[in-house]
Parts: C-alpha cells; sequence; structure tokens
C-alpha cells in the first residue's frame, strides 16, 4: 500500500482513499475548433507513460474529494512530492 | 416524528450484555447540513459564524463545537453543520437569509446520513480493525476529524471527548456498517443503545 500526503488535508493517509487520475499538466486547447482529427486525438487519448519520474492526477476520493498532483517514479512507485492543484513541481529530474 | 425512520431503526436491540466491550448508539435525527463557501472571504465567515456562534474551523481536520452545533472541517472549502433535531430547515433558512448574494452552497443531507456513536471498553481495538486511518490516541485527539474510509465504506470520524468515536455514516450503507461493527465486535461483546 502507498502511503499519500494529500496537500489539502496535509497528512499522510492510506492509498485506499485515493483513486488515480491520469497525467497531469494537460493544457485544454484554447480553440479547439481550430485542431486537426490529430491533435485532438492527441489531446484527448495519447498520454506520454514516461519511464521514471511522472507527473499525475490523484483524487482524494474517500477524504477531502480533492484533486491534487503527485511527482511519482513509475519504475520504483515512490512518491516524490505532492502538490495542489495550479501550483508547478519542483522534481523534475532537470526537465521543465 | 412519529412517522419518521432513522437509518438504523431496523436493527435489533439485544438484551443488555453483560460486559460489552462495544457500545454503539444512534444519534438520531441531527441535522446535517453541508457548506460551501471562501474561507479567504471575511464576509463569509463572519455572517457565519455570528449565525451559527461559532466561528468555521479552518484548520485541516479539526471541528469546532458550540451547544448542540458542531462544525466539522472537510476540505479547505466545505464544511459539515451537525446542528439539533429538528432545527436544520432554520439553520439554512437563517445561513441563507445572512449569505444573500455570496458565492456559496448549503446543502440539506439530514435523510441522506446518520450520526453513529461508538464507545466501550475496546473501541480503539474495534477501529483498528475496522479504519485504514490511525485512530490510536497519540494520532486521534479528541474534537479532530477525518474523513476516511470505515470497514471500506466512507465515514467521517470525530473523536469525543469521552474517547468514544461519532461517525457520520452513508443511509445507503448503515445496514452493512451495522453488520460489520456486529461482526466485529463478537469478540468483545456489542450493546445497542
Ligand atoms: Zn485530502
Amino acid at each position: 500500500m502507498l502511503h499519500i500526503y494529500c496537500p489539502y488535508c496535509e497528512e499522510m493517509r492510506e492509498e485506499e482513499e485515493f483513486s488515480y487520475s491520469g497525467e497531469a499538466h494537460i493544457a485544454r486547447p484554447t480553440d479547439p475548433e481550430s485542431l486537426t482529427d490529430a491533435q485532438w486525438g492527441d489531446y484527448v487519448f495519447f498520454r506520454t507513460n514516461p519511464r521514471g519520474l511522472h507527473h499525475e492526477m490523484w483524487n482524494h476520493a474517500a477524504g477531502c474529494r480533492r484533486y491534487f498532483n503527485a511527482t511519482r517514479n513509475t519504475q520504483t512507485y515512490e512518491i516524490h512530492e505532492t502538490y495542489k492543484m495550479g501550483e508547478q513541481p519542483t522534481v523534475t529530474g532537470g526537465k521543465p | 416524528m412519529t412517522n419518521m425512520h432513522s437509518p438504523l431503526h431496523h436493527i435489533e436491540v439485544p438484551a443488555s450484555v453483560a460486559a460489552a466491550g462495544v457500545v454503539m448508539r444512534e444519534d438520531k435525527y441531527r441535522g446535517h447540513l453541508n457548506l460551501r463557501g471562501n474561507p479567504q472571504d471575511e464576509a463569509f465567515t463572519s455572517a457565519v459564524a455570528k449565525t451559527l456562534g461559532v466561528a468555521l474551523p479552518t484548520t485541516p481536520n479539526s471541528s469546532a463545537e458550540n451547544g448542540t452545533t458542531r462544525v466539522y472541517w472537510l476540505c479547505p472549502n466545505e464544511w459539515l453543520l451537525l446542528v439539533a433535531e429538528g432545527t436544520q430547515g432554520q439553520v439554512e433558512a437563517d445561513l441563507r437569509a445572512a449569505l444573500a448574494d455570496q458565492h456559496i452552497a448549503i446543502t440539506d443531507l439530514s435523510s441522506g446520513q446518520t450520526l453513529v456513536n461508538l464507545s466501550g471498553a475496546n473501541i480503539d481495538e474495534l477501529m483498528l480493525k475496522s479504519a485504514v486511518y490511525d485512530c490510536h490516541p497519540s494520532n486521534f485527539p479528541v474534537s479532530k476529524v477525518v474523513q476516511t474510509t470505515f470497514a471500506k465504506t466512507g465515514a467521517v470520524i470525530y473523536k469525543c471527548a469521552d474517547g468514544s468515536f461519532d461517525l457520520v455514516i452513508r443511509r445507503s450503507f448503515s445496514d452493512y456498517f451495522f453488520l460489520w461493527v456486529a461482526d466485529a465486535s463478537e469478540e468483545y461483546g456489542l450493546q445497542v443503545v
């Protein structure tokens, strides 16, 4: 079981209270009408699926019911940080 | 209230057990109101404090109390108000009047959930095997409130001054909840009062 720090409840909580919600920081297209089908498909369906550091959304479903972000290593499952919606990660592995 | 049935009205009350380690009591018909608003907005917080007679707690996992009104912190902009039986309609109306024109939400949840008190000599053991959250006194001081799971079902758990726990559970899960408590308490003895 993972122990996850909720940045809103400000506590470590059991994984059972959370649900995973996929890649974080995906910007919604500001002008969707102008997108090609390929660009729209890329926005809706395609994710980076990296090996290593991953910025992803979690929902504290059984707790405060807030979404937040986590930086997790997909190889080791280590969670390096969690941060509120609207904030930027500090652990980026040298990448922006 | 003769035509009302509390969520746990149907459970059988066993003949008093000699030395029950767990005692369960449903706090029937309490008013439950969900309140949302901006805690950074002084107009909101002061109007609520004036209406309820108690300030909204803004520290995570904390609560505040004034007489029969208890306020739980649920998330940074959401609170659960537990008020005396039958007063929720008036409290809601008073809040709406005090918060007119503000960006807020008030939802009456009274018939959708219920408040259950669990106490007894073995209450800590019962919590240990039922909740994923650490309910040990060292991690769960009096008046702390935690939204978590209890035997897989959602619960808002509050620690009372006497060491017992108040749980807010959903009406639709109340039967399941009772069956779990009855099973988990078998080794200690359960008394329903
Ligand atoms: Zn939370």
